[in-house]
């Protein structure tokens, strides 16, 4: 908008030059930037290719000598790499039920208000708390229940439970700024037309709201998916969560750097294509939805 | 307006819509913290199941703590410092790619990888990074000072905390920067070319124009990073699990080893407690007073 | 070393006959008792990374091959494994079948109630005399929890000293038996030759460090607490003086030694890079090449000193026990009896003989056979050699501190060596360890802990004798 701005300034020759060499600096400037940001992901994703040989020479190697797939396919032939499934599991269980039971709050709070500003803020607050905190009670409630023959410790719905809690208050909060963008004159022309309320609901705030629900759970998806705490706390060995599997690398008698970088890639590749998909809702998503991007 | 809205179809929708919700937020957020409490008063550690109650014994025992308070400071260490310095980066950042350039999308898509990732795996990566053999990081130190490194990061003392924070600041530099990029490019442009015109100096328009138009979108980017490094854990346990010693200990990291190491129930249900009645009062204060709570 | 020589061939003698005595073997006992159970799955928890290799490539395969039972094999790091096996039982899931347990944390394991009481079931399957030729420094401190049995001693850990023979030669040098010598000798190496070669290296991390200075400690003639009043005495002169050498000696060490594990140290030692070190049992065999072209083993750079490596006890000649590993079967498991024919199957004679002889593993001789075995002494040209060095050590080893919460204790221990690395004073840090040590020792009741401390303290291998 800005450079728009300034482009319809007279075309001075003296000017254009200097505002062309100001961009090849800003270039070189932006090159720079990400390169220094980018350079530890691509120091991850080459030792995942790197041979025994080529890890464990000192000075480093830049870069693996060839793409081989050994390192993977240990994860694979060991069973580890059933860890990324378990996360795929979880994720996406809490991150669907997160998101059907938060837009309903989200929708009775932005439309009815209910509960004032006291409950839009109690349900925020809880985002704010820190995970050691929320997952040390809830692991005595779940070895509770499990005094009452009830396993939750190391099971799917014991973290997909957990995960929905605490994503509710992240949905909640997301979708009630994206249905107050959905003009409300629409709601009461489809009631007036007799359409029950629940209708309103599927016929036109959910499809008016497509691209905030889509970003929300892509978001949703993402906590889960990168969570370490809970999934340290609560699970064991049937639905450890990639995260968890990383750090039981490090350790023992050396540090198993293949299997570290290989698990890694393996739990961010994933995460690329979010951010691919999201694009235009990092910046609204990131920052719960205070700011509009 | 929201009479007539509210007086179509059934009114106690809005109840039924937000009952599951409630409902799940009292389960796992009310109803485990009442317990914590309950917990706090027993006296349960490793060996022992003692149910009885113990007062306020572990409660007095917090102040005595000083490895409790350590941790605390530890903590507050790293947010005053990674904190500012995530801010200026960022703001740098985002005034590189402010102004129009052919391909700033994808300058952004890259940048802002590190913040995507899963810190367990941004700290498992600078471990690999900091490695003083095996590591880029000492080879180019290496380069650069002429002769061969073998700085121990995670080891030294003097080295410990700046790797911690280099390993926190990459990854949530960009948060910032994509924050900041948003609340700038939407500054008034009329106002920046009035300054312009009065021949305000640089310094001048940023604190007089361009600040207060990005205030809220600052702030709401400060707080969520100060609550993020309030409870700082992953990075700092995939680098050093708080050591040397206790030395980079953080309330979350001395939180889990009292709870789910050392076994110390009753006392950790205690320290929970103390940080979530710290933690709630601050929050919402904040809440109340920001935009966010509108 | 003729000595040496010498106990390995009685030891031979004697026990070779003893083995052969047997009719069905525990073994195959375990295995037919455990068809029954069949497509069943059991789980057991192995500290992570080299070691459960062993379960992973060569015992979980053929026992699933045996007897039809999957074993599946939970990887879990040194440090985490008292923490998960803990944090499981008070779970109670039953997610744990079999576990490996470190013989000093078994009785907090025992008193916490998460491990299953074996007698019955040695007795149901014949079991007590293959225990009895467990080479005695296990059998008889790494097996009960008072009078009853909660694990089965399966690895031989101790540490041992490794000398390259050719190096000490050329300069006329001994093999040093005070720490007093080795300082001395590794100076003047490191003084001659570095910065290609250093006089000696070791690993330096807390976890493995805290097990040296106890060791250390121990053979200078410190004693952990006061017998009377339970107080700490590790920051005693002795305490200090071995911290503040400890650190000193790093100076002749390799820049970095402070961060090295396992791997780096041995890294080191096998490049030729360092001519002495203190280390578990497997660097023994791999240093003189065994296994090493295994795939499993191929990040192990290879060994540049084959047939130069000497094994001696370490200085003062009081190796340390070091953690070890005991198969136990966890309380909250649902297939117990299945759980536990595994581990008696796999500490058998003949499972245990083929197990401590697995190229890339980690478990190391702790039978009176193993060290007698011609197979393992025929292995490389100087197997008997390190074989009668175990063995030794075996006698004069020293136990691992052993207490209620000994975790806490050691955990101290280990803050203290970071600290000790970070380089505070060794009197300040040895003060705080020995304050935290007295604060535990006072919240779990100075009596019981007295009482605890004193039973440990009365073993033959608690002390230096």
């Amino acid at each position: 908008m800005k450079a728009a701005a300034k482009s319809t300034l007279p075309g001075v020759p003296g000017w254009r030059r200097r505002e062309r060499r100001r961009l090849a600096f800003r270039y070189v400037g932006a090159v720079i930037v990400t390169v220094l940001f980018l350079f530890p992901i691509y120091w991850l994703f080459m030792i995942s290719f790197k041979t025994p040989a080529e890890i464990f020479a000192s000075p480093p190697t830049w870069y693996a000598e060839s793409l081989q797939w050994a390192n993977y396919a240990v994860l694979f032939k060991d069973g580890d790499a059933v860890t990324v499934w378990n996360s795929l599991v979880v994720a996406t269980s809490s991150t669907v039920i997160a998101m059907i039971i938060g837009t309903m709050a989200a929708y009775s709070i932005a439309r009815f208000r209910t509960g004032g500003d006291n409950l839009a803020i109690w349900i925020i607050s809880q985002r704010m708390i820190p995970p050691i905190v929320i997952v040390f009670p809830v692991f005595l409630l779940y070895v509770w229940l499990g005094r009452l023959g009830l396993a939750w410790i190391d099971s799917y719905h014991g973290l997909i439970v957990l995960y929905t809690a605490f994503n509710l208050p992240y949905v909640i909060w997301m979708m009630r700024g994206y249905i107050e963008d959905i003009p409300i004159e629409l709601e009461e022309s489809a009631l007036v037309d007799g359409l029950t309320r629940f209708q309103v609901l599927w016929q036109v705030v959910f499809p008016m709201a497509r691209a905030g629900l889509f970003a929300t759970a892509v978001f949703t998806f993402m906590f889960a998916w990168n969570d370490f705490i809970f999934a340290l706390v609560l699970t064991r060995i049937d639905v450890t969560t990639f995260p968890v599997q990383v750090t039981h690398y490090f350790g023992g008698q050396s540090n198993f750097w293949a299997k570290i970088a290989a698990m890694s890639v393996l739990g961010t590749v994933p995460i690329f294509i979010a951010v691919a998909l999201l694009q235009r809702y990092l910046v609204r998503g990131i920052s719960l939805g205070a700011v509009k991007g | 307006m929201a009479t007539t809205y509210e007086a179509i179809g059934d009114r106690g929708v809005k109840y039924w819509l937000i009952w599951p919700a409630v409902l799940i937020l009292l389960l796992i957020g009310l109803f485990p913290i009442i317990y914590t409490l309950l917990v706090s008063f027993q006296n349960i550690n490793m060996l022992e199941e003692d149910t009885s109650f113990s007062g306020f014994m572990h409660y007095a025992a917090l102040f005595g703590d000083t490895r409790l308070w350590l941790s605390i400071l530890h903590t507050l260490i790293f947010t005053a410092i990674a904190l500012p310095i995530e801010l200026i980066l960022g703001l740098a950042m985002a005034y590189l790619f402010l102004d129009r350039m052919p391909g700033r999308q994808i300058f952004v898509a890259l940048l802002v990888l590190p913040v995507m990732i899963s810190p367990i795996v941004a700290g498992a990566t600078w471990r690999l990074l900091f490695d003083n053999r095996f590591g880029p990081i000492n080879q180019i130190l290496g380069w650069i000072t002429g002769e061969p490194q073998t700085i121990l990061w995670l080891v030294n003392p003097n080295f410990v905390y700046p790797a911690i924070l280099i390993a926190e600041i990459w990854q949530w530099t960009p948060f910032m920067f994509l924050l900041l990029l948003a609340g700038l490019s939407n500054v008034d442009q009329s106002q920046l070319e009035a300054a312009e015109l009065d021949g305000a100096s640089w310094w001048r328009t940023f604190w007089k124009v361009v600040l207060p138009a990005i205030r809220p979108v600052l702030a709401i980017a400060l707080l969520i990073r100060a609550l993020d490094l309030i409870r700082l854990f992953d990075v700092v346990w995939a680098l050093t699990k708080g050591g040397p010693g206790t030395m980079t200990e953080t309330i979350s990291i001395y939180a889990y080893v009292q709870g789910f190491q050392q076994f110390e129930t009753s006392y950790t249900a205690a320290v929970a407690i103390m940080i979530i009645l710290l933690l709630s009062i601050v929050v919402i204060l904040v809440l109340k007073r920001m935009e966010i709570a509108r | 070393m003729f000595r040496n020589i010498c106990t390995g061939l009685a030891a031979l003698a004697v026990l070779g006959l003893v083995g052969k005595a047997e009719a069905q073997s525990a073994a195959e006992t375990a295995v037919e008792a455990a068809k029954q159970f069949a497509g069943t799955e059991i789980t057991i928890v192995w500290e992570a990374g080299l070691q459960s290799l062993d379960p992973l490539n060569f015992s979980g395969p053929k026992w699933k091959e045996l007897t039809g039972i999957d074993v599946k094999v939970i990887e879990v790091p040194t440090a985490e494994m008292f923490t998960k096996i803990l944090q499981e039982h008070r779970a109670g899931t039953g997610a744990y079948d079999a576990l490996n347990v470190i013989p000093s944390w078994m009785s907090d394991l025992a008193r916490a109630g998460a491990l299953e009481p074996l007698d019955e079931y040695v007795d149901k399957y014949g079991y007590r005399d293959e225990l009895q030729t467990i080479a005695p420094v296990y059998r008889d401190n790494q097996m009960k929890v008072g009078d009853t049995i909660y694990g089965f001693p399966d690895d031989g850990d101790v540490f041992l000293f490794y000398y390259r023979k050719d190096i000490l030669e050329e300069n006329g040098m001994s093999v040093p038996t005070t720490w007093d010598e080795f300082a001395e000798t590794a100076q003047a190496l490191t003084d001659k030759y570095a910065p290609d070669m250093y006089g000696a290296a070791m690993f330096r991390d807390a976890p493995y460090t805290q097990w040296m200075f106890q060791e250390r400690f121990r053979v200078e003639g410190g004693r952990f607490f006061d017998e009377e009043t339970m107080a700490a005495t590790v920051n005693s002169d002795v305490g200090v003086k071995v911290f503040a050498e400890m650190r000193e000696e790093n100076k002749f060490m390799p820049p970095g030694v402070e961060a090295w594990g396992f791997v780096e140290n041995l890294a080191a030692f096998l490049a030729g890079d360092t001519a002495m070190t203190v280390s578990w049992p497997p660097y023994g065999r791999w240093a003189a090449g065994y296994g090493t072209d295994e795939e499993a083993l191929s990040w192990v750079p290879k060994s540049e000193i084959a047939g130069k490596v000497g094994y001696a006890l370490p200085p003062g000649g009081h190796p340390q026990l070091a953690a070890g590993f005991s198969l136990s079967v966890s309380a909250s498991s649902k297939n117990k009896e299945a759980a536990y024919l595994f581990i008696q199957w796999l500490n058998s004679e003949e499972t245990s003989l083929e197990r401590v002889q697995l190229p890339y593993a980690l478990r190391d001789p702790f039978r009176d056979s193993h060290f007698a075995s011609d197979e393992y002494k025929s292995r490389w040209p100087e197997a008997s050699e390190y074989l009668a060095a175990l063995q030794e050590g075996a006698v004069s080893g020293l136990l691992d501190l052993s207490l209620i919460q000994t975790d806490k204790y050691e955990e101290a221990l280990r803050q203290g060596v970071s600290r000790l690395w970070a380089g505070e004073d060794p009197q300040a840090i040895l003060d705080d360890v020995a304050a935290q040590w007295d604060a535990v020792t006072e919240r779990i009741g100075t009596d019981k802990q007295k009482e605890a401390y004193l039973d440990w303290a009365s073993k033959p291998n608690a002390y230096p004798q």
